[in-house]
């Protein structure tokens, strides 16, 4: 009898609990009703207004004005600036200075060589084809100055990053403290759009070279550092137990087991940690980096596509040339070594740096140290024409279809503008509210409370109405990512020959920085909301596809097998099995589009998406940097909110942009 | 009378202190385990109950037990027994709650870091069921593996682990690393790792667990092969009985931390200490681990003359055949003297399992005869010499080889 009330107890607690679960979302939105009906009233009455009510919010623009100031005034002169920040700074500068000199020292020859030779030492003929011909279009387009600029200012900050991101990530593997207490601030830092980094290093740097580094290392590092990290963490427990039973020492423990086992990881933190430096060196011509970037910039402000096209192709060949060279070093990795077919360890560089030297050599001799001016290929005007041709054939007044520009002007009045009206005419409280039930529902009342509060440090920073503006772009761009993004992904995930068809387009389309994006969409769409929209859009979709498609492939064989036993439709099967089962994966692509439409919708500010991004441009134009200070923490507050409204329990190792 | 003999032969084959001697290790995992040994309520509780009253589990509980010089001790029992947290305890990979270890008659629980190391470096070396190799070394730095840690010079422990490579029968590959090599291969290369350092004690933890049943019946071979060419002392974890019968000089079971019974394949079988243990052996083709030792009876005169001759440490199943081809009771024989003849009916006593309380009773008359004949036989070993007799005698053996304080439940 007893052991029979001790067996039905527990069955007890679990149906109830069961019920309790079932019944969890609705008890959470209960409790939030009841405590929004007793809040709102007495906020209403005492402070009502469609917009944030103006006694709630707490004008930074003087104080961070005059913090600007006294750092411009006191940069040479105060002992901060003259012994810590003034020595880092000039120590990027030279590091830069010394890798350009180098790079120019080498040639055009030497460089691209080197880049050959490194490529196939790590990863093989083929990818040393590429990369030497990757370099070789660089000089083609004229480009090689501007390339060597941003290679100089990359090689530096991955060099920093890698350090910096190794160290911390060791720390954090290694303690369970510092892991604790640095992931979270990882974890937001990779949320945070590139924008949101680059207003507090130029207000202590000013803007320049040593500013854009240090925004790029602190941009990359965090990757290094997490996933650093991670394989430190998850290194095989069954090896370190074997490795500890034969007497190893902590430090042997370290350095021959956990380390190697943890290389993969490590590999791709250097994967990521190089493209988002590449993606930030980018950005940063906005704060004086020099480099392809800034001739993108000027070319964009000016809408000059042919200009912005030729010093974008340089980007993205960069781009990809970087990443499938990690990649392919990464995947190497264990794997066997093909014997005898190439030539080993240190002889083996060697050859290459010899080789590098004599073509460098070469070079110099033959007089033809720096690109030929008469083997530049000028891209320019011939695009230029075709985007006139474009402008005046296909931006409106096609037939039955329209026009680019239309479906733009379409898109502006008939979804941008009805939602951010709708967002600004919503009365702030009610769009804390959503907030707050938004991320109650997907996760727990701290995540609800941290993304409530940030919403609210926007209309306390006194951005609300540009905040929202941007909150609405992000809104219209992710439901078009997600809608397409899911279709895709449903589709390639059902057939095998979409998938290999998508697989290199999404390859490619996920190593490119997110700068390049607007060139295109400029070039069809002009300028303005909707373009900035389309840049996001095309820049999510690569992420949410594969996360989608990949998902949908994970779901257990064996659920999917039953319910194909059973006689269900491919249709059942997909809504009934598939899509549940795969709804982790489906959240997480929401997340992730969420976060990267955040990135190029503000980004959007420089072909005139106008809102926060704008700020944050016009800020570091006039030389506001009170203006642009405020936009960049609205920025980071936008950023922390929406991700945690659409961030279920944990989040995954992931690959970001 | 018998014991005695008994424990003379024993000290004749195993003159040196124990190799491992455990005495009432205790190991609790929980919140505050501390308390659990020292508090005899506490420690009187089952699994279940001690959890829901303190949090705490206990896997191990008031173990003790010796290992012998040169014997192949397993430890045997089903998964959660406790089986794999005592193999650790043996050098500290997880710290006992309670209790005391000891190797060679030195203090391991009191070892400071140093003297652990080098235990784990020169003494005891472990071989586990997942491999627990480095995938980004070769095979041949995997066996070397132990002796780098050591501090050996790289040509020095090249080589020795090239001949330890050939040993385990991996010749040729110690180029290949472990990704690409078989899981018997991958277990091969474990086994050369421990083996390498020329450890006294081999520790194995379910070594062969995750193998598929042929290869795993291989590397068994393998393992005896090497016991029977080096004598090395080893300490067998498993929870397959057939693999704990076919390597084991003595088997100790566990359940829920305890051991329940400890003593030879054939006790572990003929004698089963409770109903756990009888349910355990149920399923064991009995024939093909008892002796006909046990399973003998006095000889009658016209007996003594007649019929095929075997030694008191065959098989039954090996009995079974020399009675079919004669048609004749089998005479147990001993340096030309006949201790017993096993008939049909004993051999089906066995088979069936009824026959062991029988050939208990029937042990008893040739009690010292037994005794006398184990004392003189010097090949049987241990299972052997302590089986004999059974019966009275037989829970003497036991006894024997039971620690001080080590209860025979």
């Amino acid at each position: 009898m007893a052991a029979a009330s001790t067996v039905t107890a527990p069955a007890a607690d679990t149906s109830r609990l069961g019920a309790l679960v079932r019944n969890r979302a609705l008890g959470k939105l209960l409790l939030l009703a009841v405590v929004a009906a007793v809040l709102i009233p007495i906020v209403n009455a005492k402070w009502a207004s469609g917009s944030w009510p103006h006694a709630l919010t707490v004008d930074l623009t003087g104080p961070l004005g005059k913090t600007s100031d006294w750092i411009i005034d006191n940069r040479d002169s105060h002992p901060l600036f003259l012994y810590f920040f003034g020595h880092i700074s000039n120590a990027v500068v030279i590091c830069v200075r010394g890798v350009y000199l180098v790079l120019l020292a080498a040639g055009w020859a030497g460089v691209t060589a080197a880049a050959g030779l490194i490529a196939w030492r790590v990863a093989g003929l083929k990818l040393a084809a590429a990369a030497t011909a990757a370099f070789l279009a660089c000089g083609l387009l004229g480009m090689w100055v501007p390339t060597m600029q941003t290679l100089a200012l990359m090689i530096v900050a991955v060099l920093a990053s890698v350090v910096l991101g190794a160290v911390l990530g060791l720390a954090a593997g290694l303690s369970d403290r510092t892991n604790r207490a640095l992931r979270p601030v990882l974890d937001t830092m990779q949320v945070l759009p590139a924008f949101a980094y680059l207003l507090p290093v130029v207000l202590v740097f000013g803007i320049g070279v040593p500013a854009a580094v240090l925004a790029t290392v602190v941009y990359a590092a965090p990757p290094m550092a997490r996933l650093t990290a991670l394989g430190l963490r998850e290194a095989d427990g069954g090896v370190m137990e074997a490795v500890a039973s034969l007497g190893a020492t902590a430090r042997q423990r370290l350095l021959t087991a956990r380390l190697p086992l943890a290389r993969k990881q490590l590999l791709l933190g250097l994967n990521q940690t190089i493209m988002m430096a590449l993606s930030m060196a980018v950005i940063a011509s906005v704060i004086g980096a020099g480099g392809l970037g800034d001739r993108v910039y000027q070319a964009l402000a000016s809408v000059d596509v042919g200009a912005a096209l030729a010093a974008g192709i340089p980007i993205v060949l960069l781009a990809v040339i970087l990443d499938r060279t990690t990649a392919a070093a990464g995947e190497r990795l264990g794997a066997a070594e093909p014997d005898g077919r190439r030539l080993h360890g240190l002889s083996g560089w060697g050859v290459a740096a010899l080789v590098t030297i004599a073509v460098a050599l070469a070079a110099r001799f033959a007089g033809r140290i720096d690109w030929p001016d008469t083997w530049i290929v000028n891209i320019a005007d011939p695009v230029n024409n075709a985007v006139d041709w474009m402008t005046s054939h296909l931006y409106s007044g096609v037939p039955y279809i329209g026009g680019t520009a239309d479906w733009a002007g379409h898109f502006t009045t008939w979804v941008l503008d009805p939602v951010r009206d709708g967002l600004q005419g919503m009365p702030w409280w009610a769009v804390l509210l959503v907030v707050a039930a938004l991320a109650w529902l997907i996760g727990t009342w701290r995540t609800a409370l941290t993304a409530v509060l940030a919403m609210a440090a926007i209309g306390v920073l006194g951005v609300w109405k540009p905040s929202l503006d941007t909150l609405s772009q992000v809104l219209a761009a992710v439901a078009v990512t997600l809608v397409i993004g899911f279709a895709v992904g449903i589709a390639a995930a059902r057939s095998e020959r979409v998938e290999l068809l998508l697989r290199p387009v999404l390859d490619v389309f996920q190593t490119m920085p997110q700068f390049v994006y607007l060139i295109p969409v400029v070039a069809l769409f002009g300028v303005g909301r909707a373009p900035a929209v389309a840049a996001a859009v095309v820049y999510a979709l690569p992420a949410v596809i594969r996360i989608t498609t990949q998902g949908l492939r994970q779901v257990n064989g064996a659920a999917m097998e039953s319910a194909r036993s059973m006689g269900a439709t491919s249709g059942q099967q997909l809504r009934q099995v598939q899509l549940p089962l795969a709804r982790p994966a489906l959240l997480l692509a929401v997340n992730q589009g969420v976060v990267l439409v955040l990135a190029v919708v503000i980004i959007g500010g420089l072909v005139g998406g106008g809102a926060l991004g704008y700020d944050v441009v016009f800020g570091l134009a006039q030389g506001d940097l009170a203006t642009g200070l405020v936009a960049g923490a609205a920025i980071v507050c936008l950023g922390l909110m929406l991700d945690r409204v659409t961030q279920p329990t944990e989040r995954r190792a992931k690959k970001g942009a | 009378m018998s014991t005695t003999v008994e424990k003379a032969r024993e000290e004749g084959a195993h003159t040196d202190a124990p190799v491992f001697s455990v005495r009432n290790l205790w190991k609790v995992f929980g919140p505050k385990a501390d308390r659990v040994p020292g508090d005899a309520e506490l420690a009187g509780l089952s699994a279940a109950e001690l959890r829901t009253r303190t949090g705490c589990t206990a896997a191990v509980r008031d173990v003790s037990f010796d290992v012998r010089k040169g014997e192949v001790f397993v430890v045997m029992g089903l998964s959660g027994s406790g089986k794999s947290t005592l193999v650790r305890c043996l050098t500290r990979l997880i710290e006992p709650t309670s209790g005391g270890i000891s190797i060679e008659g030195e203090d391991v629980l009191g070892m400071d870091k140093g003297r652990l190391r080098a235990l784990r470096r020169h003494r005891a070396a472990m071989v586990f069921q997942h491999f627990g190799l480095l995938p980004h070394r070769t095979v041949l730095d995997n066996v070397a593996y132990g002796l780098e840690i050591q501090g050996m010079g790289r040509a020095e422990r090249r080589a020795k682990a090239a001949a330890v490579v050939e040993k385990v029968g991996l010749e040729g590959l110690e180029q290949r690393r472990p990704g690409q090599l078989s899981g018997g291969q991958q277990q091969r290369v474990g086994l050369a790792r421990a083996l390498a350092v020329d450890p006294e004690v081999l520790l194995f933890d379910e070594p062969f667990s995750a193998l598929d049943p042929l290869i795993r019946r291989d590397m068994q071979e393998e393992v005896i092969r090497l016991h029977r060419e080096e004598g090395r002392t080893m300490v067998f974890i498993t929870h397959d009985l057939t693999e704990a019968l076919r390597l084991g000089d003595r088997i100790a079971l566990m359940r829920d931390g305890k051991i329940v019974q400890l003593g030879t394949p054939e006790e572990i079988v003929g004698s089963p200490a409770d109903d756990y243990v009888r349910e355990f052996v149920r399923d064991v083709p009995r024939e093909q681990v008892m002796t006909v030792r046990r399973a003998m009876r006095p000889a009658d005169a016209d007996e003594v003359g007649r019929g095929p001759a075997v030694a008191p440490g065959a098989t039954v199943s090996e009995a079974i055949e020399a009675v079919a081809r004669t048609g004749f009771a089998v005479r147990v024989m001993d340096d030309g003297r006949c201790l017993g003849v096993v008939d049909h009916a004993r051999l089906l006593g066995v088979v069936a399992g009824t026959g062991a309380g029988s050939g208990v009773e029937a042990g008893s008359g040739t009690d010292s005869e037994s005794g006398a004949g184990a004392a003189s036989e010097a090949g049987a070993g241990a299972s052997a010499s302590a089986s004999a007799g059974s019966g009275d005698a037989g829970s003497d053996a036991v006894a024997d080889v039971t620690p001080p304080g080590e209860e025979v439940a």
